[in-house]
């Protein structure tokens, strides 16, 4: 219990929230609605399950936004030239993956901070979009939304996708021998290198595997629209590392667990239906992410706090 | 802090020394290709448009130094630039009164940074994570998201759009914040204890610096100066709205470590930050005067602030190696 206290409590609070609003506001569990909610927030959950890995890792990775929104574009338009959605879905990923291997090679390979280098990258890659595309939308051909599927069908696929990959990322961490190393890495570098994991190729891997979970995010992004909007993934960055942290992952790394971040990132993404459903002014969505974000960390400080006296 | 660096040699291969050389090849470049670039009039235009960037570098250096970072500069400045409207249009403040209490509130929320980093040892990563949502949903809520403040009289517009002796008036304030902080961090034990605080807290404390002050000090100050941009930026553009200064905050922090501040605190100069805001507003001010596209701006300081960073690490590397033989390790993380 004590163990788990930070994703018990952020558990709580999302239980908490569900119940006020079952009381005062029985219409937000309109199921046709909540699914929608649900699978807005799909691709989200993916990119986050890859960030908490990267934090965990005692990196942090803010080029996500820009990577998404590059393998949006990419993905509509290799949909719009008709090539089968299968292929879509693998250079989604591949492009992703390339990304994610560019930071890890510059953080891992030349030993540049990540926030800096993840920084610049954000920058580039998505003023590099903006040149070449001017910002247009890409029109998606027929047959290619909801992957051809109903549109019931293809949102509970989605959000199947990204619960199935939320639980084997979430089982992988516990149990394989992989999943360990990243935490050991996180925890402390020099200890996991005398221990021997190789702390660099880990990082190296763990920047390729969170762009190759932004692109496969993109794509359940993409098939969500008749049409691809260059901007997609502005501020995806912060959005998944706030739903990480409030989920109970330190950001000094080797500490956090997946189901915390799937809590984490509900609360969240619950506020601002909660909002509407509550009749309160939308304008304090912010505020309140804010506060959470805050109240997050803070109770971490004071506990550890009274820990060390 | 340069105790390895001396002779004329460590200077021509100083950071601050080869970021100056990059500013005079892009100046040279640029004046070359571009129409009216190198006029008096766009030297202006290009100070008039850095002010409120070059401002919150300033303020991010130290914090950077200290090994922190402050997310929230952005947001706080459009905070305090509406509520700048809101104390004069409907407190119906005089205007100095409306500005002194904007700084008021910058550094109370400066204060809300630094109490939750200094005393509550959070990371400052998360904290002012945490704050940027909290003070740009603060300003979407007061203004709803849609009112905007105009109409400041003239007088008050002075500051943003004139010039005063031949230089635009804010470049003053600017120019102020430049000695004041330049002093700060190479001219007192503040500036001292920054530095020993970003290279190691447990030692500065041992050394008998008051880290948590320091660190609260650093954060105030931030707040302070994101008021100061936030009235600047008003009186420039004429309005207040409630999504001023949106991203500034990565311009802010890309300018300072482009300057060659460590982002692991300890390393950095005022001076190489005021190189740093330079080379991205000649950057942006040339791409424009030269018609290249936009957006290429925006590419080229990432692709910089790249190459500053491995330029910086590759030397250490090779010279590691040589020594060692060993494999350098990964970078401690996370400010």
């Amino acid at each position: 219990m004590k163990k788990y206290f930070r994703e018990i409590s952020v558990a709580a609070a999302l239980g908490i929230l569900l119940l006020a609003l079952a009381v005062f506001a029985p219409s937000f569990f309109q199921p046709q609605p909540l699914l929608s909610l649900v699978t807005r927030e799909a691709p989200t959950l993916v990119v986050a399950c890859g960030m908490a890995l990267v934090i965990i890792c005692r990196q942090i990775d803010i080029s996500v936004g820009s990577q998404f929104a590059v393998c949006s574009v990419c993905a509509g338009l290799f949909a719009a030239m008709h090539w089968p959605l299968v292929l879509v879905l693998a250079a989604s990923v591949l492009i992703g993956a390339a990304f994610g291997a560019f930071n890890g090679a510059l953080v891992a390979g030349l030993g540049l901070p990540s926030i800096v280098v993840t920084l610049a990258t954000m920058v580039t890659w998505r003023e590099g979009l903006r040149w070449l595309r001017q910002g247009v939308w890409v029109d998606l051909p027929n047959g290619v939304q909801w992957f051809g599927l109903p549109q019931m069908t293809g949102q509970w696929t989605l959000v199947l996708v990204a619960l199935a990959i939320l639980i084997l990322l979430a089982l992988a961490l516990k149990h394989f021998a992989i999943g360990r190393f990243i935490y050991a890495v996180g925890s402390d570098a020099e200890a996991a290198r005398l221990a021997g994991i190789r702390p660099r190729l880990m990082t190296f891997g763990v920047f390729v595997f969170m762009g190759a979970l932004t692109g496969l995010a993109a794509m359940m992004n993409t098939i969500q629209s008749p049409q691809v909007d260059p901007n997609s993934g502005t501020g995806l960055e912060l959005k998944t590392i706030a739903a990480v942290v409030v989920g109970g992952v330190a950001i000094s790394g080797g500490r956090g667990k997946l189901w915390g971040v799937f809590a984490g990132l509900l609360l969240l993404a619950c506020i601002s239906p909660a909002l509407t459903h509550l009749h309160v002014e939308a304008y304090w969505e912010k505020v309140i992410q804010g506060a959470i974000i805050l109240l997050a960390v803070v109770t971490d400080g004071l506990r550890n706090r009274r820990k060390s006296i | 802090m340069n105790t390895d660096q001396h002779g004329y040699k460590s200077i021509l291969l100083r950071h601050e020394t080869i970021l100056f050389v990059v500013l005079a090849v892009e100046w040279i470049f640029f004046d070359a290709v571009g129409h009216n670039f190198g006029t008096y009039d766009n030297t202006c235009d290009i100070l008039r448009h850095s002010c409120e960037i070059g401002l919150l570098a300033l303020a991010m250096t130290p914090v950077i130094l200290t090994g922190g970072i402050d997310l929230s500069v952005g947001s706080l400045l459009g905070l305090c630039a509406i509520l700048f409207g809101k104390f004069w249009r409907d407190a119906g403040m005089p205007l100095p009164l409306a500005a002194a209490c904007t700084i008021g509130v910058g550094a109370l929320a400066g204060g809300l940074n630094a109490s939750l980093i200094a005393w509550l040892r959070l990371p400052p990563l998360i904290v002012t994570l945490g704050t940027f949502s909290l003070f740009r949903g603060l300003a979407e809520a007061i203004t709803h998201g849609v009112d905007t403040f105009t109409d400041f009289p003239a007088s008050f517009l002075f500051l943003g759009q004139e010039r005063w002796l031949g230089i635009p008036a804010q470049a003053l304030v600017f120019i102020a914040a430049v000695i004041f902080f330049w002093l700060l961090v190479h001219r007192t034990t503040f500036g001292r204890s920054f530095r020993a605080i970003g290279f190691s807290p447990e030692g500065a404390r041992y050394a008998g610096i008051p880290v948590g002050r320091r660190m609260a000090m650093v954060y105030v100050l931030a707040g302070i100066v994101s008021a100061i941009a936030a009235i600047i930026y008003t009186a420039r553009l004429g309005q207040a709205k409630a999504d001023a200064g949106t991203g500034y905050e990565l311009f802010a922090i890309t300018a300072v470590v482009l300057g060659g501040t460590s982002i692991f605190g300890g390393v950095g100069s005022v001076h190489g930050t005021l190189l740093g805001v330079a080379a991205i507003a000649v950057l942006h001010s040339g791409i424009a005067h030269a018609l290249l596209p936009g957006e290429m701006a925006g590419m080229l300081t990432g692709v910089l602030l790249i190459l500053a960073l491995a330029g910086s690490t590759l030397p250490k590397m090779i010279s590691g190696l040589r020594a060692r033989k060993s494999t350098p390790r990964l970078a401690k993380q996370i400010p």
